[in-house]
């Protein structure tokens, strides 16, 4: 009931008489897919599906209880081109993600820089470093509420031994945003820390030995070896702490609810009052929609111009 | 050894950032009691002092109908809202949900609540129509059916500091200040730096505020509208079709409380500043909060004293709503019935409730509370029946405060806007909102 023939160095070959001899490449391929079938499916039907589904109901009023929903064509996206909450939201997403992705990825390489020295207990450090990661938003918000507190907070306590007079942090709209920054990269560099790890022990060591032996120094070392050898993986943080910053909802629903004013509204945050305060899914998906695309085009160029640079 | 030091210095830490997920798991909390095989959903939002003695209410519930269990969910009124909106979606609305009244015309005009004529005396039920006031009788109907039980008339007043107002020369018994001018000397009496100069005196140090006389932080929205129906104004004309939020009383009702942060600095500036905390350690003398902080006054060490919500404007008013219980419209068979067994057990028990601190919506109840035992509710509930205001009703009214009105009123109080480009903003998106919802 097997196949005849065997390739020689192949092993018997256990394929049925009836299945045809397939080569190396087209079983390869199949493999591929039948590894990649689970995902496939599962992103058709809770991601694509839904994607699917926000852009159909952005062309509709569509309030999710009322039975009626008629048909408003591009009424929705001509409202939001108006709504001047929108922008200024996308305004404060822009800000907020620039803050965040430049200072968690320096913030992420420093720590890896750090914990990749040979120096007892590293991997104790590296634990350490990576469990604000582990938090959940709801945990990280409320700590840091109470950390930046204008009247008991710990912050405004030890800045106050070097004379400096209570801030409000989360109640000055000229803070509220870096101070939401502040919060996200102790919470999120955990995990690009460990991204840069594993690129800086891609480096063969025998690079910077050559460079020792022509007189290099550190400073030298890090910006003519590290860095340039990094630049796949900066690309890498940088393009997925875009996407994931810019849809940041959490930390301002938790620690300011916007405020003050609307100061810390980002797009996620508007949406959210939109769709699920307000009732106005329609209006609330053209938001969605608005944001995937800007983002979309963002991630684009970001490759475009950091992958000219990028040595893999 | 080292090592096992070391496990244990390991272990330690995790403990210790272990610690803040135990806080946070107390918070949105469900509740289980009883051992009945029927078992009732109740989703609600009192997260404040008053959810307590709901707790202890529903134990007792349980006790005494041993058929019935009721596992009771505390969510943030907000998340409340956007998780119900899902529930009724997907058809797994809990069985029971406790609202304002200023929700049941949304929900009543998506078809998605159950009429309640039929647990009312006048269709034949239990909750006599008679024994609830007008205004929150009125706030049970929507297109004349009623659709909700009503919990309670909860509303704002003010919980004073007692041994401050002493400090000061003050008197807590007397009669309080009927109008701004008045309650501004007063909280400039009650605010002190860190030299104990109060903000009447010349060498007031603004910038070292150690004891604030009040503060705006605290709910901006019903404060507001007490303050405009003082100043004689309304949020939407009576026939309800144009926005009137920033008439001239609008905006005077505002300017009085930014007036009170950046003139007269007897508020702090309300981002940032937890106001209640601010009570409980001393900062803060006049606290405007609401019949729902009884259970917390008497956890804190603060000899408080609860009184009638300020007067700013030549007519005195204050704001108050409903806990409102409704029903699912799916709800049928056995789950109705024990629904209907354990709201009418919660509307015989209204006596309970009012040890929340917060006044029985049945007028009988109200009557029958002796002021020795309940202060706070008599004095806050007799001002709701005297000058009470509530809140605009409408299909669209959580769009109108949420999107509309309460960001711009904290932009106003936090020094973004003034009074008068603040209430304009917020009367133009009002205004897109109640004409699309029309």
């Amino acid at each position: 009931m097997t196949g005849a023939s065997a390739r020689p160095g192949a092993g018997p070959d256990w394929r049925p008489a009836w299945l045809p001899e397939i080569n190396l490449k087209r079983r390869e391929e199949i493999a591929a897919w039948l590894f990649l079938t689970p995902f496939l499916i599962f992103f058709a039907v809770f991601i694509g599906r839904a994607m699917f589904a926000a852009v159909q109901m952005s062309f509709y009023d569509w309030h999710a209880l009322r039975p009626s929903r008629p048909f408003v064509s591009f009424e929705n996206y001509e409202e939001l081109l108006r709504d001047d909450v929108f922008w200024f939201a996308l305004k404060n997403t822009i800000v907020f993600t620039a803050m965040t992705v430049a200072g968690t990825t320096v913030v992420a390489l420093a720590a890896a820089l750090a914990v990749t020295q040979p120096v007892r207990q590293a991997n104790f450090f590296r634990v350490l470093l990576y469990m604000p990661s582990l938090f959940s938003v709801g945990a990280v918000g409320l700590i840091w509420v109470w950390l930046l507190n204008s009247q008991f907070g710990v912050i405004n306590y030890g800045l106050s031994f070097f004379g400096i007079r209570p801030v409000n942090w989360l109640g000055d709209p000229a803070l509220v945003l870096p101070a939401l920054s502040l919060t996200t990269i102790w919470w999120a560099f955990g995990f690009p820390m460990l991204i840069f790890i594993a690129g800086l022990q891609g480096i063969p060591e025998h690079l910077y030995e050559a460079a020792r032996i022509d007189g290099a120094n550190g400073r030298q070392l890090f910006f003519n070896i590290t860095l340039p050898l990094l630049r796949p993986t900066i690309l890498f943080v940088t393009v997925t702490g875009v996407i994931g910053h810019f849809q940041v909802y959490g930390q301002p629903f938790i620690m300011t609810n916007g405020g003050p004013g609307r100061s810390s509204y980002t797009v996620i945050f508007y949406f959210y009052h939109t769709a699920w305060a307000s009732f106005r899914m329609g209006y609330g998906a053209a938001v969605a929609v608005a944001l995937a695309v800007i983002m979309a085009v963002v991630t684009v160029v970001q490759f475009l111009v950091i992958s000219r640079r990028v040595e893999y | 050894m080292n090592g096992n030091i070391f496990r244990l210095v390991i272990l330690a830490l995790l403990a210790v950032l272990a610690l803040p997920f135990a806080a946070v798991a107390q918070d949105g909390e469900v509740t289980d009691l009883g051992e009945g095989d029927l078992k009732v959903s109740f989703w609600h939002g009192l997260g404040g002092s008053d959810g307590a003695t709901l707790n202890e209410m529903l134990v007792n519930f349980v006790d005494e109908n041993p058929d019935i269990g009721v596992t009771a969910e505390l969510i943030p009124w907000d998340t409340l809202y956007a998780k119900l909106q899902a529930a009724f979606l997907a058809g797994t609305p809990p069985d029971l949900v406790l609202m304002h009244a200023s929700e049941l015309p949304q929900y009543a005009s998506y078809g998605v609540i159950r009429e309640m004529s039929d647990w009312y005396t006048s269709g034949g039920g239990w909750l006599p129509d008679e024994d609830l006031a007008p205004s929150t009788y009125g706030g049970m109907h929507y297109d004349g059916v009623l659709y909700g039980i009503p919990l309670d008339n909860h509303g704002m007043g003010q919980w004073i500091n007692v041994d401050h107002f002493e400090a000061a020369g003050l008197d807590p018994d007397g009669p309080m200040p009927d109008s701004y001018e008045g309650w501004v000397e007063l909280f400039q009496q009650l605010t002190l730096d860190e030299n104990g100069n109060n903000a009447a005196s010349d060498d007031f140090d603004a910038e070292n505020v150690v004891q604030w006389g009040y503060s705006v932080r605290q709910y901006p929205r019903v404060i507001f509208l007490a303050h405009l129906a003082q100043h004689g104004g309304s949020l939407v004309s009576e026939d309800g079709t144009t926005v009137t939020v920033n008439s001239e009383a609008g905006i005077a009702a505002l300017q009085n409380s930014v007036d009170l942060v950046y003139k007269y600095n007897v508020s702090p500036v309300p981002a940032g500043f937890n106001a209640w905390e601010g009570y409980a350690n001393g900062a803060l003398s006049v606290l405007p909060a609401g019949t729902w902080f009884l259970n917390f006054s008497r956890t804190i060490d603060v000899n408080s004293k609860a009184i009638a919500f300020n007067q700013f404007g030549p007519e005195p008013a204050a704001w108050f709503g409903a806990h409102t219980f409704f029903v699912p419209a799916i709800l049928e068979g056995e789950k109705l019935g024990a629904v209907e067994t354990l709201l009418q057990w919660v509307s015989a028990n209204q006596g309970h409730w009012a040890m929340s601190g917060q006044v029985p919506a049945l007028l009988s109840v109200q009557a029958s509370l002796d002021p020795e035992n309940f202060p706070s509710n008599i004095v806050m509930g007799a001002s709701f029946a005297d000058h009470g205001v509530v809140d605009f009703s409408s299909t669209v009214t959580a769009e109108l405060y949420r999107t509309g009105l309460e960001p711009e009123l904290n932009a106003a109080l936090n020094g973004q806007k003034t009074a008068e480009q603040a209430l304009n903003d917020a009367a133009e998106r009002m205004q897109a909102i109640l004409d699309r919802g029309e």
